[in-house]
């Protein structure tokens, strides 16, 4: 599972409950009261816990089927981190929240040949396609490139209702299914678009791109990007994901111990949780930090570098 | 001839609520001036500044990718419906 939100929750719990063996949850971030509404396998005491949504997702699963192996993966998907996140798996089922991780995934997928499939979901509106590389059109065989940023709904705008996400993820899983099962001649075949409101289901067909950068040229662009410090204003939310390439791991330990100096510490072995200048700052074990209450990019950063240092 | 824009639900508000609208057009570049003419806040969701098609908008003439057909020239017929399909990124 890439990415374990709303579509997350929804396949995550469907792939668990099959049995299928081994379910590895990939997700970045924390509970918060707004994601509730569409991302079922949280609840109230998962916000207040402040634990992080792959640590609880895989705990809850375990529960529900002791037989399959669920293994928790807290960390972001970059060009540094997601080859190695991924490129041992037989299927990605896609519930990420961006074109960029998407686009990392793709490439990942095509450059280890792991077919995968993508979904997303607005409003009351959902997309899935399922990407076989060498077989079927990519994303990039889609979307050549990423929308420019601003220029299209997210779920701050738009929001997302509850309702859609479970009948994506009620394909994406049943495509999922036919993967591992190797029933390839009864997969869907294109690209799904449903409106849960509406009741509008059709398909369309994707041709493969005879110029596509990733399945035809082998350019894995998104992978290739330069590891550097990247700042990432999150989906409805104010708050600023700050990813920086560390050398040594952060030892979350240490860091309490320094802030529990001068500010209240919240800590898990997963993260650790402080309050400076009004601003909620939450770093993980993999150097992440995601600073609430801001949408200043550059306010973030300086406090990253303050706090937790660089 | 009559053609039939199907409009994806996040361009809808661009069109009144729309989920359809019929156009005279010959051309899928055709049926899309006739569109924005009629609805010119449903550009941008679809067009570049220079009137190019966006990168990452998708038309589709029945099931068909127009990329595989002619592009915006892809002609059209009378029924024919054109699919509009917008990017997602939410999850």
């Amino acid at each position: 599972m890439a990415g374990c939100g709303a579509l997350g929750s929804a396949s995550a719990t469907l792939l668990v409950r099959a049995g299928v063996g081994y379910v590895r949850i990939i997700d970045r971030d924390f509970v918060e009261t707004s994601n509730l509404q569409r991302q079922t396998l949280y609840d109230e005491d998962d916000v207040a816990s402040g634990m992080p949504k792959a640590a609880i997702a895989a705990q809850k699963l375990q529960r529900a089927n002791t037989s399959v192996r669920v293994e928790p993966r807290v960390a972001d998907l970059t060009a540094s981190s997601a080859e190695a996140l991924l490129r041992d798996v037989d299927v990605i089922v896609d519930a990420i929240d961006n074109f960029e991780a998407r686009f990392l995934v793709n490439d990942v997928a095509v450059k280890h040949s792991i077919p995968w499939v993508y979904g997303a979901v607005i409003a009351t509106y959902g997309l899935t396609m399922t990407i076989r590389p060498g077989e079927t059109a990519c994303l990039r065989c889609l979307l050549p490139e990423a929308p420019a940023p601003g220029s299209v709904d997210t779920c701050a705008t738009a929001g997302i209702l509850g309702p859609v996400v479970e009948c994506i993820a009620a394909l994406q899983v049943t495509e999922a299914l036919k993967l591992l099962l190797g029933r390839t001649d009864e997969l869907c075949g294109g690209l799904a678009q449903f409106d849960v409101w509406d009741r509008e289901l059709s398909v369309v067909d994707v041709p493969r791109q005879s110029d596509c950068p990733t399945c035809v040229q082998a350019r894995y662009d998104y992978l290739r990007a330069e590891s550097t410090a990247e700042t990432v204003s999150l989906c409805g939310r104010e708050a600023i994901q700050i990813s920086v390439p560390r050398t040594q791991p952060l030892v979350l330990t240490e860091l309490a111990a320094r802030i529990r100096g001068f500010a209240p510490v919240q800590e898990s072995p997963f993260m650790v949780r402080f309050c400076v200048d009004g601003r909620e700052i939450n770093v993980f074990a993999d150097g992440r930090a995601i600073i609430k209450g801001t949408t200043d990019e550059a306010l973030a950063r300086k406090l990253y570098a303050e706090y937790v240092g660089t | 001839m009559p053609v039939v824009i199907q409009i994806p639900t996040p361009l809808r508000r661009f069109t009144g609520g729309r989920r359809t609208v019929t156009v005279e057009a010959h051309t899928v570049g055709a049926a899309l001036d006739e569109l924005t003419g009629i609805f010119p806040d449903v550009r941008a969701g679809l067009q570049r500044p220079d009137g190019s098609l966006r990168s990452d908008a998708r038309l589709f003439v029945g099931a068909e990718d127009i990329r595989g057909l002619g592009g915006l020239d892809t002609p059209v017929s009378d029924g024919d419906v054109i699919a509009i399909i917008p990017p997602v990124a939410g999850a």
